[in-house]
């Protein structure tokens, strides 16, 4: 009998399946997809904007009187937060895909976006983190001649419009592959190639000046990350950082595969392409959640069940257009209007954010899920990430950090009951 | 203020526009055409995409139905590219009134709409999905068209006949000379909306085909037109649901007709009065409206994922009508403000159909050549617009191109199969100030992820190409296009073949601007065009395009902190027609 079913494999899944196997849970992860990390920059943003502003927040742990009252961070704290992502970012060292962090612990810090914005984060892959704003240290921004996912000349313009000096150069895609449907993912895989990373070095090093450091877009190696980075450093001679590209995003894909080999190794099963199509509950705990496969529904029994479905992105709800709005696995209770007439406001880049988004799942100080009198749904039922109600995570750039200490906050309630 | 002196001035950028001007062009008059935003902005770019039979209208407006009929034909020769031969069905559904079907018979008959009754298994056969409890079926020859397409392609045909173009040029005063009784319109002054810059064309004759906005353009000379803004709302589903128009047999009524359009299908449509022809709000029951009757032909349309809604409105016009939008003739009138107002110059031609624009032009031009005191034959009904050799749109078009010629990974737009190269060529070759114009010439974010990708992509490129040229001459990066001007010489218009990856195959990668055709600034170019496709999306958004907008923020939002680019000072012409509040329930 599994101790814990992680329904789910995004990040919040992912760390809570691995804080729970640590904890000497038997547990076992089940997911539809792959979840939005595939999608997202891999950095761990923890609170840029906590209210609408046109300059991020300095200090990650400050501002927080704007946001809800059910932010599920009013329950966290600022100190047990930074406390998860210690152990985090120590997990990622040991996985071999460091994470760094500002010196100082209450700064967040700027990295180039691919449109050459400033994104606040927490921690980012060391080599995303060499692009950090703040020294102002000139930046040679590197693209590929065809590569229609990255435009340097766009993203130096913007950064040195802001202060950041930046210059661009364009190198030819022949450097990296020959194939003709090249996404970054091939990209990435391209550079595991020694020759090619030679190839690329030599290039680069004609191109850098003295005192530039090296842009480049997030496709240094997949499987070879490391040896891309020790290979372009050593002969360029220069720092050499990645920035984020538009999806699929290497540095997720690299996360993603890290956590799974750690998983793995932990004796945790992580079961992809299963989706959670019903439930049976005796009294007021589950005792079965049904999945559909190509050949036949299997059912998954646990002592607890852990909800980590993500919000509209994960596809942990779904809605029609009467203005039904729903949590697809327990059709838990919501805070969201059934109404599509509160859903939305009128610009796209709203600072405030759209109000359906903020909605979810209400949980209890134990982080269960409960209905609008605060009464507990199932006894053996927790949820975290995405879900929850009271944030948005992607307006607020909160999205990793709520995602990792929700779900060690939820596993570490469940273990000590 | 500077002046233009020009034969033939065309107000309105639509399809019957850009028809009267390459009328006006073909018969050899010096002709200039003004349009305040982009090509087919107005109803034209917000139709259902229907090439009609007439079959529609056989038994409620016979002279509309035969007008239809006759210019499907000429269409199909003059605009092939322009079309694809879809036919149409007729259907039969357990709630169609009793002797409609034979009434249709009959009177498809007397204004020779072609019409046969198909067997229902044929039916069947074709469009698997049609709801079964259909009893009969009546095959006409509707088609889907591609107005964009088309209207560019006239716009061409017309420049290479002599015409000069001039978009985002607005007209606000009307020229009008004499006293009572013999007065005349002689020109107009027109804004350019880009540089702000006022000057006058001077005219022989003024085409007023402003469509809806008719009303507004005549009453600039003092006189009253009444036209009947009928709102009509259309939403596309993600799926094409059938390869054929599919039409109740029944007298015409809301959302009755639904539409294959390239890889999508159109439900529509309503037909309500309105004040203004913009802006135009969709109420979310409209929506259900569309969906609940796309029910009735295709049962479970309603489930399946809808990309988008939006809304036109017909310019229609009855002498003295008081009645119903629905119930106005969609026959074509032409006010002859001469006789009726004892205002000579000027013309205004309104009423119609998309399906009847080149006829619409020609009875003008006609008129016009009559007051004018020249005899000049029409030339239109003969002559082939440019890109007609590449025959009948196609479903597979794009794709066979691009994989024919190996274009994946140059796909700026995944979704309509818009590669960098289309992308660059239409920024080159035809007058661009925003990315929505880019997407009424490429159809770039027109698909499901509206936007969420191209976005970003086509701003990228852009940037790049006005980098390129600013390395080469050396000067500061321009920020706003420059329109040529009638007197500085013809713009490069061809889009015949932007719509076609494999007409665009070569094009190297490092290309630069033309002189003069350059694009706002990136920032502004990506905030406008994500707000345009919100804009589009709001009414419809649930289920799988609600997550697809969740993810399209992820993109912009967080990993892009698109909000919080520096923002050019620069304002885009267009931006406040973006800002309008299109949420469902909005201002009820
Ligand atoms: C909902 C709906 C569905 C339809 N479906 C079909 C169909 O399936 N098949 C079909 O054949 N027909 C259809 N029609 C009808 C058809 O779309 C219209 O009859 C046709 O597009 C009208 O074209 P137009 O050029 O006259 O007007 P418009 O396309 O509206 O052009 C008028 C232009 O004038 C410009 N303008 C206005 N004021 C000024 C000014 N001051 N200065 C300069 N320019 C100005 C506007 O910007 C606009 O671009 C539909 C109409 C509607 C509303």
């Amino acid at each position: 009998m599994l101790d814990l079913l992680v329904i789910g494999a995004g990040l919040t899944g992912l760390t809570a399946a691995l804080r729970a196997a640590e904890s000497g849970l038997k547990v076992k992860v089940i997911a539809k997809g792959l979840g939005s990390l595939h999608w997202s920059a891999a950095t761990v943003d923890v609170m840029g904007y906590p209210a609408p502003s046109p300059v991020a927040a300095k200090n990650p742990w400050e501002g927080w009187q704007s946001l809800p009252a059910a932010h599920p961070y009013h329950r966290l704290g600022a100190k047990r937060i930074k406390a998860d992502l210690d152990a985090f970012q120590a997990w990622t060292v040991a996985l071999g895909l460091p994470y760094a962090a500002n010196a100082d612990p209450d700064r967040n810090t700027l990295l180039p976006s691919p449109v050459g914005a400033f994104r606040p984060v927490y921690l980012a892959p060391k080599a995303q983190f060499a692009g950090d704003v703040a020294s102002r240290q000139p930046m040679l921004i590197a693209g590929f001649d065809g590569v229609r996912d990255f435009y340097p000349q766009l993203l130096a313009d913007n950064l040195a419009a802001q202060g950041q000096p930046a210059r661009s150069v364009l190198l030819p895609q022949i450097t990296l592959t020959d194939r003709h449907d090249a996404n970054t993912v091939h990209l990435a895989e391209a550079l595991d190639d020694p020759a090619r990373q030679t190839a690329l070095g030599v290039a680069l090093k004609s191109a850098v000046q003295p005192g530039e450091r090296i842009g480049l877009p997030a496709i240094l190696g997949l499987r070879a990350h490391t040896q891309v980075m020790e290979a372009l450093t050593r002969i360029t001679g220069a720092t050499i950082f990645e920035i984020p590209t538009l999806t699929p995003s290497v540095p997720g894909v690299r996360l993603t595969a890290a956590l799974r080999t750690r998983l793995d190794q932990v004796g945790v099963r992580v079961e992809a392409g299963m989706e959670a199509i019903g439930f049976n509950a005796t009294g007021d705990a589950i005792e079965w959640v049904e999945t559909s496969t190509s050949s036949r529904p299997i059912r998954h029994r646990a002592r607890n069940f852990l909800l980590a479905t993500g919000g509209v992105l994960g596809g942990g709800f779904s809605s029609d257009h009467t203005g039904r709005f729903w949590e697809v696995v327990f059709q838990l209770p919501l805070t969201t209007p059934q109404d599509r007439g509160q859903w939305f406001r009128p610009q796209f880049f709203d600072p405030a954010g759209q109000p359906v988004f903020s909605t979810g799942v209400a949980v209890n100080e134990r982080w269960q899920p409960v209905d609008a009198d605060g009464k507990i749904v199932y006894r053996n039922l927790w949820a975290a990430g995405g879900l929850l109600a009271g944030a948005d995570p992607i307006q607020e750039r909160s999205l990793e950090g709520l995602a990792i200490s929700t779900a060690m906050a939820a596993v570490e309630s469940l273990t000590t009951r | 203020m500077k002046q233009i002196e020009t034969e033939l001035l065309v107000i309105g950028g639509g399809s019957t526009g850009a028809g009267v001007a390459w009328d006006a062009a073909l018969r050899g008059f010096r002709t200039i055409l003004v349009e305040r935003r982009d090509l087919t902005h107005g109803t034209t770019g917000r139709y259902h995409g229907l090439l009609h039979s007439g079959g529609r209208y056989v038994v409620k407006d016979p002279r509309s139905a035969v007008e239809c009929i006759e210019e499907n034909r000429v269409l199909r020769y003059t605009h092939a590219h322009c079309i694809e031969d879809t036919g149409g069905f007729f259907v039969v559904t357990p709630e169609d009134e009793g002797d409609y079907p034979d009434k249709f018979k009959a009177a498809c008959a007397q204004t020779g709409v072609p019409c046969q009754e198909l067997p229902l298994k044929e039916a069947f056969r074709r469009e698997p999905l049609l709801n079964r409890r259909i009893s009969r079926v009546f095959e006409v020859p509707d088609g889907a068209a591609d107005s964009f397409l088309a209207t560019h392609a006239t716009a061409q045909a017309a420049q290479l006949a002599g015409a000069t173009i001039l978009i985002y040029h607005e007209v606000v005063g009307l020229l009008v000379e004499g006293g009572d009784g013999d007065r005349r319109v002689v020109g107009a002054q027109v804004t350019d909306k880009v540089t702000g810059e006022d000057f006058i064309i001077r005219a022989a004759m003024v085409i007023n085909a402003s469509g809806a906005w008719a009303g507004k353009i005549a009453q600039l000379a003092g006189i009253e037109v009444k036209v009947i803004p009928g709102k009509g709302v259309m939403v596309a589903m993600n799926h094409r649901v059938v390869n054929t128009v599919v039409n109740r047999c029944k007298m015409p009524a809301d959302g009755d007709i639904i539409v294959p359009a390239h890889t999508v299908a159109v439900i529509g449509t309503t037909d309500e009065k309105v004040a203004d022809p913009e802006p135009l709000r969709i109420h979310p029951w409209e929506v259900q409206l569309m969906l609940d009757e796309g029910d009735k032909l295709v049962p479970g349309i309603s489930k399946a994922r809808v990309l988008r809604a939006w809304a036109g409105v017909r310019p229609l016009y009855q002498e003295g009508f008081t009645g119903q939008s629905r119930d106005a003739t969609r026959a074509l009138t032409l006010l002859d403000h001469q006789a009726r107002d004892g205002v000579r110059g000027f013309l205004t031609i309104t009423g119609g159909k998309w399906t009847t624009f080149r006829l619409m032009a020609e009875t003008t031009m006609d008129m016009a050549c009559k007051q004018l005191g020249t005899e000049r034959p029409c030339l239109t009904a003969k002559t082939q617009a440019p890109g007609v050799e590449q025959g009948h749109y196609w479903l597979g078009h794009r794709l066979h191109a691009v994989e024919e010629h190996h274009l994946q990974s140059d796909l700026i737009c995944e979704c309509e199969l818009v590669t960098r190269a289309m992308l660059q060529q239409a920024v080159l070759k035809n007058p661009t100030v925003t990315l929505d114009d880019l997407r009424r010439d490429t159809r770039l974010g027109m698909g499901p992820c509206q936007g969420g990708f191209c976005t970003y992509r086509a701003v990228g490129v852009i940037h790049q190409m006005q980098h390129e040229t600013q390395g080469a001459a050396n000067q500061a990066m321009p920020t706003t296009i420059q329109p040529t001007n009638a007197d500085t010489g013809p713009q490069i218009w061809d889009v015949a073949h932007l719509q076609s990856p494999a007409h665009n195959v070569d094009a190297p990668h490092r290309v630069k601007m033309t002189a003069g055709a350059s694009l706002a600034d990136a920032n502004l170019l990506l905030h406008d065009f994500l707000q345009e496709r919100w804009r589009g999306v709001t009414p419809i958004l649930w289920g799988q395009q609600l997550k697809q907008e969740r993810l399209d923020e992820l993109i912009y939002l967080s990993v892009m902190n698109a909000d919080h680019l520096p923002r050019s000072e620069s304002q885009s012409p267009l931006t406040d027609f973006w800002q309008f509040d299109t949420t469902p329930g909005a201002g009820e």
